[in-house]
């Protein structure tokens, strides 16, 4: 008998994405806010679609390169209010990807990062990763402050290193280590522009 | 100077020999080989590379390939140089530009000097130049370059080019069997020019 993978928080839980969650996943996937940041970008409700098929088909991480996608759902009402993966980015060196998107009218609750804190405590205590990492555009202000919450550190803020849409990035790396996991990480303020 | 015969298609290639003020940046030859391994044998200058110290026949096929790595044709592309010191003419050391991105129009500086050569500021100088190269010539919109996050005088030099840190990563991958921690330091065009303005 195969065993679903889920995760409960105080609030949510994070389970694998069904068939029947694409309405709502389409409801806030298009949106232009939302859009804006992801990296798998739908022009179309058809594109959206086959992103939302990528995704309910990512359950686990078997090999290096996989990615393990969860709804984000409040418990209260079963809402899906967004969704969190994470991706086994290196095997020898145990690293992992967290990347995440939240319907806008479910943000500024505390939702994001308690899934996020869920899927780095997956990561780094049932995966055994050695360090997680999540890449956020400069101008996205509550990304950066969620993964600051938790207390990842700025390791990287690369300045026009690549074009996107016609237009210079700024792109933030925020990282944690297992060791410091452990040790319970203090929300980090990073001092805009001066990496840690 | 001998004449190098360029790649057919060689779209950007420094006008050999580069001159700076103490310094001779020029192609590999053959002959360099001795050289070359006169600095790239040693433990302390491995230490903070990504390669071991290099034997003899190592350095000879290293050599024997950078005669050919002088010109950017197209993505991936290296440009070696030899940094020859003018008075003396010996070579203490090497200077390398990759071209890491064709379409974001990024290249990666890299600099590797003989002990007996540090401390007298040549690394900034010969990076000066081919700096002055890549954004002039061969249109660069960012340089970038990396060193192990130990490597202080690495890091001092790229300071001292005026580039910025952007990344300081601890332990995203391991390297010669330990934990790497890497600083990332780069300098866009325009900052490059405004700084050679003044």
């Amino acid at each position: 008998m195969k065993t679903e993978l889920t995760l409960k928080t105080d609030r949510l839980v994070l389970r694998p994405l069904q068939r029947s969650d694409l309405d709502a996943v389409l409801g806030y996937y298009a949106l232009p806010e939302v859009q804006r940041y992801l990296d798998w970008k739908a022009r179309d409700r058809f594109e959206a679609k086959a992103a939302f098929e990528a995704m309910r088909k990512q359950t686990r991480l078997t090999r290096p390169g996989d990615i393990i996608t969860f709804a984000i759902v409040r418990r209260v009402d079963g809402t899906l209010m967004g969704h969190v993966s994470l991706r086994w980015t290196d095997a020898t060196a145990a690293q992992g990807e967290v990347r995440f998107a939240m319907a806008p009218t479910y943000r500024r609750q505390g939702y994001g990062t308690e899934a996020v804190r869920a899927m780095l405590d997956f990561g780094f205590t049932q995966h055994r990763l050695h360090r997680i990492f999540a890449v956020t555009a400069g101008g996205n202000t509550p990304s950066i402050g969620l993964l600051q919450n938790l207390g990842m550190r700025l390791e990287a803020h690369y300045r026009e290193h690549a074009l996107f849409m016609g237009e210079w990035d700024e792109e933030m790396h925020f990282a944690m280590l297992e060791q410091e996991w452990r040790r319970g990480a203090m929300p980090y303020r990073a001092v805009r522009n001066k990496v840690a | 100077m001998t004449q190098v015969p360029l790649p057919l298609s060689a779209q950007f290639v420094p006008a050999y020999p580069l001159l700076t003020a103490r310094l001779c940046l020029r192609p590999f030859t053959r002959a360099d080989v001795d050289a070359v391994y006169s600095f790239r044998s040693r433990e302390d200058v491995a230490r903070y590379l990504l390669d071991d110290a290099m034997s003899h026949e190592q350095c000879a096929e290293a050599v024997r390939m950078r005669t050919g790595q002088f010109a950017f044709t197209s993505e991936g592309d290296k440009i070696l140089v030899a940094v020859e010191r003018r008075e003396d003419g010996r070579l203490i050391g090497e200077l390398a530009l990759i071209w890491r991105s064709v379409a974001d129009q990024q290249a990666e500086i890299g600099f590797i000097l003989h002990p007996d050569a540090h401390g007298q500021g040549y690394a900034t100088e010969g990076a000066t130049a081919l700096l002055d190269f890549a954004f002039a010539t061969a249109g660069m919109h960012r340089v970038y370059a990396r060193c192990d996050a130990r490597n202080r005088a690495s890091a001092a030099v790229m300071e001292r080019l005026g580039m910025r840190r952007e990344a300081h990563l601890r332990e995203h991958t391991q390297v010669k069997g330990r934990w790497d921690e890497e600083l990332v330091y780069a300098i866009l065009d325009r900052e490059w020019a405004e700084r050679r303005s003044r």
